[in-house]
């Protein structure tokens, strides 16, 4: 201000006047004064400029640092608790797949952070202290994995206390990252049904497959999915099939295990099974679902079937009534009993004989369009009713059927339908005539589907009855488990080849129903290429093979199903008895 | 100092006790904070553990697995028919009174009454070490002298005071073997 001053008094002559008010010989030194006092300050100014700025910067460090910085990651409870991928559950909520928190083993080169060698000790040590905690390894493959320098895992799933023992090592190249992995408590039971999960492909074949979107999404991934099966009811079918499979030399098997009034899967099987914890990227062998995806003839199993048809039709109506048992020639090829009974056979005696003729005869009543129908109303002309991704296309005779279509398919050959197809059509036989399709969820009484009749009533009250008699009587008479009143048929059909059915090779079917009084369930069993063998007696058709595992199977899974065993109690056979024993 | 500056002053005073105190509130609604998370984690980390527990468990009691052990170890077979009771009535049928003309039911001889009858002390027989056939003397029946009697007494005590249904019933402790059965099972009346 004072040297403004200054310089505007010469310009001004009014401020001649006001010289003498500040002497004038004074204004340079005090400008200089002022200067270097201004100057001083400044300094000031900008070392506590500089000070506040250095203030500043740590503080926004520090703010930085809170914020962003190395703070513990807040995963809240419930977030931390949504698996990666949803758990498949059994009917009774076992868990059957689940995601499962397991650690690697990676190895990483470059943790030490410097050009020095990744590892404190030397590979040959490190190899041989993990060879003490993982005697599977081989040590010299180690020892190259370690010296090589190149990242990568050196074992995918280790044990908590490996874990901990690779900690212990010191290495800090050994590092052991937390994974989750789908992971299947049961090994391989129900294999078929849960499918298996390839990282990053997601999940293949199966519930896997089939419940993928729900599996994986983040709002649906949290509530575990119920399957229809049963866990102990899968278990003890596999157990008792795999004997069956191998007590009779087979080369596969398949089973089911099916609920007639809702059409719920209670287990499925098909062996050789593979292990969906080892099965990924590269596949696995043994995917090949017999029980949903294999088509076969199944043979005899379709007599009741046709003889269903028939009764309801009005085709038979006198179960009494003898029907020629001859062979029987159609065309250029003759329909033989495989043994025949006699000249003359009534229904009843057809199927507890398993007379291929008689059946032919009353498919030939019956005819081909209403044969037909009644198949088709059964779902045998398209592939299973079922969730699983490997369901089968049956081989299904095109066209309008000719009379020998027509009596060939009436006893089971002709038409190659899956071991589910024949379970469902079973189902709608003996639970009072309702086709429903099978499904592998968990279903509330509510959601149970509606379905379609296929038989009358009286017609399902009938077959009831002759079913129980083919295992009393009959070819079936191995299934028959003391008390739980199991009825079924025998099926063996030789395996259809090229060019004509091979000899040598059969398929051998058991379609059963229990308890036959209140039909429950329906379980089908089919034995591929059976030998004949000590334990079938050196027999190869169904009764000495497939039959044996119904048997022993029912009597495992009646009381965990809620069916008890009673002497007491039977199907009423007494009007249809004295046509089959006639003691 | 007049009178605004004083209150001035003592409203400088009541800003800074606020302050002070909204800062130690802060401070300890953060602790509660940490603490809550701690325990968070700490759930999180049990609710793995009970996680991978549970399925170590069910790995190694896989279906299979008890499948191979009955079939080397136990030979359990599905319940028969006869194994089976058809409801409560059959059940209750089987505590039914002897009827006047029924069979005496049978009774299985018992070891001890055998050796009573022989002559030799049930009772007052001493315990012996199965190596060197010894005489072997308990450190409490060292202590006390009658360690039974005393036991029943208290027993006999405990259940008549622990027994709000019949007190009167409860019989008065006596010495003995006899007294303890008698008062076990008048307490599981």
């Amino acid at each position: 201000m004072n040297t403004l001053a200054a310089r505007a008094a010469p310009l001004s002559p009014a401020s001649h006047t006001a010289m003498p008010v500040i002497p004038a010989g004074r204004l340079p030194g005090m400008g200089l004064r002022a200067q270097m006092l201004w100057a001083a300050r400044f300094r000031v100014l900008w070392l506590l400029g500089g000070f506040v700025g250095i203030a500043l910067i740590a503080l926004l460090r520090i703010a930085s640092l809170g914020f962003a910085g190395q703070a513990p990651e807040r995963t809240s409870l419930a977030e931390a608790m949504v698996p990666p991928r949803g758990e498949i559950t059994d009917r009774n909520g076992a868990p059957l797949a689940r995601a499962f928190p397991a650690y690697a083993l990676w190895f990483d080169p470059k943790a030490m952070g410097d050009t020095g060698s990744p590892l404190v000790r030397s590979p040959q040590d490190v190899a041989r202290a993990l060879k003490a905690i993982f005697p599977d390894i081989d040590e010299g493959r180690m020892v190259r994995r370690l010296a090589s320098g190149k990242s990568g895992y050196l074992r995918r799933r280790l044990l908590p206390e490996e874990a901990n023992r690779v900690f212990a090592l010191g290495e800090i190249a050994l590092e052991i990252p937390r994974e989750t992995d789908r992971y299947y408590p049961q090994g391989t039971l129900a294999a078929h049904v849960l499918g298996y999960v390839v990282e990053e492909k997601g999940g293949q074949i199966g519930m896997e497959q089939v419940l993928e979107d729900r599996l994986a999404h983040r709002d649906t991934r949290t509530q575990p999915v119920a399957l229809s099966v049963d866990v102990r009811v899968q278990g003890a079918l596999e157990d008792e099939l795999r004997k069956g499979m191998l007590a009779t030399n087979a080369i596969g098997a398949a089973g089911i295990v099916l609920d007639v009034d809702t059409g719920e899967v209670m287990a499925l099987a098909s062996l050789p099974e593979f292990d969906p914890n080892t099965a990924g990227a590269a596949g696995a062998v043994n995917v090949f679902n017999r029980a949903t995806n294999g088509v076969y003839e199944l043979g005899s199993t379709f007599k009741p079937l046709s003889i269903a048809a028939a009764i309801d039709a009005g085709v038979v109506r006198d179960l009494g009534k003898a029907w020629d048992a001859t062979p029987v020639s159609v065309g250029r090829r003759t329909i033989k009993d495989l043994k025949p009974k006699g000249a003359s056979l009534n229904v009843p005696q057809a199927l507890v004989y398993s007379s291929n003729t008689v059946t032919a005869r009353v498919a030939d009543a019956l005819g081909a369009e209403r044969l037909r129908r009644t198949m088709i109303d059964l779902g045998m002309d398209r592939r299973p009713f079922i969730e699983l991704p490997a369901r089968g296309k049956p081989l299904w005779p095109q066209g309008e059927w000719s009379r020998v279509t027509n009596m060939t398919v009436s006893y089971g050959h002709g038409l190659a339908v899956t071991p589910l197809h024949l379970a469902s059509a079973y189902a709608a036989m003996v639970n009072g005539g309702i086709w429903r399709p099978a499904t592998l969820m968990k279903l509330a009484p509510a959601d149970v589907p509606r379905g379609r009749r296929v038989f009358k009533e009286s017609t399902s009250s009938r077959m009831r009855q002759m079913l129980r008699m083919i295992s009393l009587y009959g070819t079936g008479k191995q299934a028959d488990a003391a008390g739980y009143r199991v009825g079924g048929k025998t099926g063996s059909a030789e395996k259809a080849g090229v060019g004509g059915y091979n000899k040598t090779a059969l398929v051998s079917s058991f379609a059963a129903a229990f308890p036959l009084d209140a039909p429950r369930f329906v379980v089908v069993i089919v034995l591929d290429e059976p030998k004949g063998t000590v334990a079938s007696s050196f027999q190869r058709t169904a009764g000495y093979t497939a039959a044996p595992v119904v048997g022993k199977l029912v009597p495992r899974i009646g009381p965990m199903l809620g069916v008890q065993p009673d002497d007491a109690r039977d199907v009423d056979i007494s009007d249809l008895r004295y046509l089959v024993d006639r003691h | 100092m007049n009178r605004s500056q004083a209150r001035s002053l003592g409203w400088a005073a009541v800003l800074a006790i606020c302050l002070a105190a909204v800062v130690v509130l802060s401070f300890k609604v953060h602790a509660v904070r940490s603490e809550v998370l701690l325990a968070e984690r700490q759930l999180i980390a049990l609710q793995r553990e009970t996680l991978l527990l549970e399925t170590e468990f069910q790995t190694r009691a896989s279906q299979r697995q008890l499948a191979e052990w009955n079939a080397v170890e136990f030979g359990y077979q599905a319940p028969r028919a006869g194994q089976f009771l058809d409801g409560e009535r059959q059940l209750a049928s089987l505590g039914e009174r002897r009827g006047p003309d029924a069979p005496a039911p049978i009774r299985l001889a018992r070891a001890d009454a055998a050796e009573t009858a022989a002559g030799a002390p049930a009772a007052g027989a001493p315990m012996r070490s199965p190596v060197s056939g010894a005489a072997v003397t308990l450190a409490s029946a060292a202590a006390e002298k009658d360690a039974g009697a005393v036991f029943t007494q208290a027993f006999g005590d405990f259940l008549i005071e622990a027994s709000p249904i019949r007190p009167a019933r409860a019989e008065p402790p006596r010495v003995g073997k006899a007294a303890a059965t008698a008062a076990g099972q008048g307490s599981g009346e």
